[in-house]
């Protein structure tokens, strides 16, 4: 009887790991197949039926990337883009949301719902004001222009604002009656316990910048100015045809492994957050 | 609730309209004059392609030689973002001194006071508009203004595999061939065992059917710009040319070409035959497969010796502060000496006269010169103010006609009647 259950049991496991194996080889895939096709000719690529792996590894593409296009410019700027970016949202949004939810004060609902209508429009309708915003501020075509309007978010504020709701209310109290002014008690007591939710909020913020495209094309217009994204932008061909793909494939593989690099460290954070906010 | 978020919507469009307010009055619109002499002016010239950025350099390094007052500073966008830039930039009023356009949305911009005519300085500096293909002139006039000078230029071609020729013992297409003469080859290249087709006849325009309605007497919009030829019998035949195709097997399905690019089977050698543009030449011209295995020859013949020409113009913002020296830049770029510099880099086929040849003569391997001859009888791209709204409409019920979910006069019939009805509020 034992026996029987036992290998019943194995039998699941088996099940459930072959499972688990197909869809990661399902989800990896696009991946190989990037990182193959970025070392085949140009001949290789467009080969119906396919070509599985090129005759001659052609690493020259990867130097090809950066005759062609200031890639080192990318990189440069869209790390100074990502970085400025996850540290003004946690820093403001969680401000923002310790007032929003902790402090009393006229008008907090009204201002919030305001806040709210933010998340409510799509970020198309946002594009041209904020577009002359930064032309009336004399910003089009510097970074500034790709920092500063991704400093702050309604979703970051409203994310923490929802996370400090959550905590008791007790600490807080205890706080003030040792003489915690509102700033010490978001500093020290608030942000320590709201860090899962930082944490998410600084993944999303930084995928989001990394993978930002519109916004650098429409306020900027050099290429020295641009972030990675832009960067594959310009290898995509006037004519589908034209497109030299294991050009692109290159490109896309220097443009992503950092990304790559932070989710296999954050992984377990990147679940959290998921859960967290239930959106990915 | 509801009234809060109305009055937050409110709030939003008070400061749009308060920025779009100081926006126009920084920016007068053109009348400043250019810069007195030996002042230093900068100028902005917007483009899509990257691969023509090398080109481009070198022309604005020419220029600023022979007027060292005068620096071009290029702005890069990739061509899918393009047209959004642009037209964020022209309600900001922060449009390039000087950019590329096309066909489809030169009347958009012209109409909206966009765009600096230029019919006065290409009077008063005597340039000679037949230098250039006529179509293209025609293309980039409107209301009898001239708005911009032609860049470039491509037409179709019939590029074919020559080796599918060689095995099958067949001789390779040339400029005797007509409609029917195409039809035969096709079939009897067509081998369904080994997935070789004779002919590709994707649902494309301007490297499709736009060819063989024009040489069919048909037409895809009329001069004035009022009526679609869509309802017209010999535009019809010129659509039923490509589904005779597929239905008579000489092609893949509408399906399997949905499936892989035309243009991807005739790379792997499965098609042996297609319509296909001049800017192909130097993407087959690097590949491997292609490069000595394809060429290129005329258009089979139909009732008229025409095809369909497209080329980009170089025009110039209306709210340039700089029109003198803006129109010198574009007078260089339109020169004799400003397409020489575009021709040998190989990117495309510059649109002065003459010139072509440097083109010609950069991939020897292919018949190019068909492509230039083809130019000189080509009918302009069809266009209207708003082109994008009936081509999207023309694409979907094309895309129906090919793959048999209606039949080719239904499709083009019903095309004809709701483009009238676009072109009639435009």
């Amino acid at each position: 009887m034992s026996v029987y259950t036992s290998r019943n049991k194995i039998g699941k496991k088996l099940l459930i790991h072959l499972l688990l194996i197909a869809g990661a080889l399902v989800m990896i895939a696009p991946f190989v197949w990037m990182v193959v096709t970025s070392l085949k000719s140009l001949g290789e690529s467009t080969q119906v039926p396919p070509v599985i792996l090129p005759t001659k590894y052609q690493w020259e593409n990867y130097t090809h990337i950066f005759e062609m296009l200031p890639f080192l410019d990318f990189y440069w700027n869209t790390v100074i883009t990502t970085v400025a970016k996850v540290v003004g949202q946690v820093f403001l949004c969680s401000l923002a949301a310790y007032a929003f939810a902790r402090i009393e004060f006229p008008g907090r609902n009204a201002l919030f719902i305001l806040f709210l209508t933010v998340l409510m429009v799509p970020g198309q309708v946002f594009l041209l004001p904020q577009f002359m915003i930064m032309k009336e501020l004399g910003w089009l075509n510097t970074l500034t222009a790709l920092i500063v309007p991704g400093l702050f978010s309604a979703f970051g504020t409203f994310l923490l604002r929802q996370f400090f709701m959550s905590l008791p209310k007790e600490l807080e109290e205890a706080a003030k009656l040792d003489g915690c002014n509102h700033f010490q008690i978001y500093w020290r007591i608030m942000l320590p316990l709201a860090k899962p939710g930082l944490i998410a909020l600084a993944i999303f913020v930084a995928l989001w910048s990394w993978n930002d495209l519109m916004w650098p094309l429409i306020v900027n217009s050099t290429p020295d100015k641009m972030p990675l994204s832009a960067g594959l932008a310009y290898l995509t061909g006037e004519h589908t045809n034209l497109t030299n793909y294991p050009i692109l494939m290159a490109g896309s593989v220097l443009a992503i492994w950092p990304m790559i690099i932070v989710f296999i460290f954050l992984q377990k954070h990147f679940v959290e957050g998921i859960t967290l906010t239930g959106s990915k | 609730m509801k009234k809060l978020v109305s009055i937050a919507m409110a709030a939003l469009l008070v400061a749009v309209a308060g920025c779009s307010g100081g926006g126009q009055s920084s920016a007068p619109a053109g009348t400043t004059g250019s810069a007195a002499s030996g002042e230093k002016v900068t100028l902005t010239y917007a483009l899509w392609d990257k691969n023509q950025m090398p080109a481009m350099e070198e022309m604005a390094k020419k220029f600023n030689e022979k007027n060292p007052n005068v620096d071009i500073k290029i702005e890069l966008t990739p061509n899918k973002q393009y047209w959004t830039k642009m037209e964020a930039a022209a309600t900001g009023g922060t449009l390039p001194d000087i950019f590329w356009i096309n066909g489809p949305r030169i009347i958009k911009y012209a109409d909206n006071d966009m765009l600096l005519p230029i019919t006065d300085q290409i009077k008063a500096d005597g340039i000679d508009l037949n230098n250039y293909p006529k179509a293209l002139v025609d293309l980039y006039t409107y209301d009898g203004q001239n708005y911009a000078l032609p860049k470039d230029f491509d037409t179709i071609g019939l590029w074919y595999n020559k080796k599918l020729f060689d095995d099958a013992k067949v001789p390779y297409p040339d400029e005797t061939w007509d409609w029917n003469k195409l039809k035969e080859v096709a079939k009897q290249l067509t081998d369904e065992k080994k997935g070789v087709w004779g002919i590709a006849a994707p649902p494309y325009g301007q490297d499709g059917f736009y060819n063989t309605i024009f040489q069919n007497g048909g037409y895809i919009i009329s001069e004035d710009k009022k009526t679609s030829g869509y309802d017209k019998p010999e535009t019809i035949e010129g659509l039923k040319f490509w589904t005779d195709l597929i239905n008579e097997k000489a092609s893949p399905t509408a399906a399997q070409l949905s499936e892989t690019e035309a243009t991807q089977l005739f790379e792997s050698g499965k098609i042996a035959m297609m319509y296909n543009g001049s800017w192909m030449a130097s993407a087959f011209h690097k590949n491997e497969y292609t490069k000595d295995k394809v060429d290129v020859t005329y258009l089979p013949k139909g009732k008229e010796n025409t095809s369909v020409i497209h080329g980009l113009g170089n025009v110039i913002s209306a709210n340039t502060k700089h029109p003198k020296e803006a129109w010198e830049f574009v007078k260089f770029l339109g020169s004799k000496e400003g397409a020489e510099i575009l021709a040998k880099s190989g990117a495309a086929i510059p649109a002065f006269n003459g010139t072509q040849d440097t083109w010609v003569q950069s991939m020897p391997n292919f018949n190019l010169k068909i492509f230039i001859d083809q130019a000189a009888v080509a009918k302009p791209y069809p266009i209207s103010k708003d082109t994008a709204k009936w081509a999207k409409l023309e694409t979907e019920l094309m895309t129906k006609a090919w793959a048999g979910q209606m039949s080719v006069e239904d499709a083009s019939k019903e095309l004809a009647q709701k483009m009238n009805e676009m072109l009639s509020q435009e």
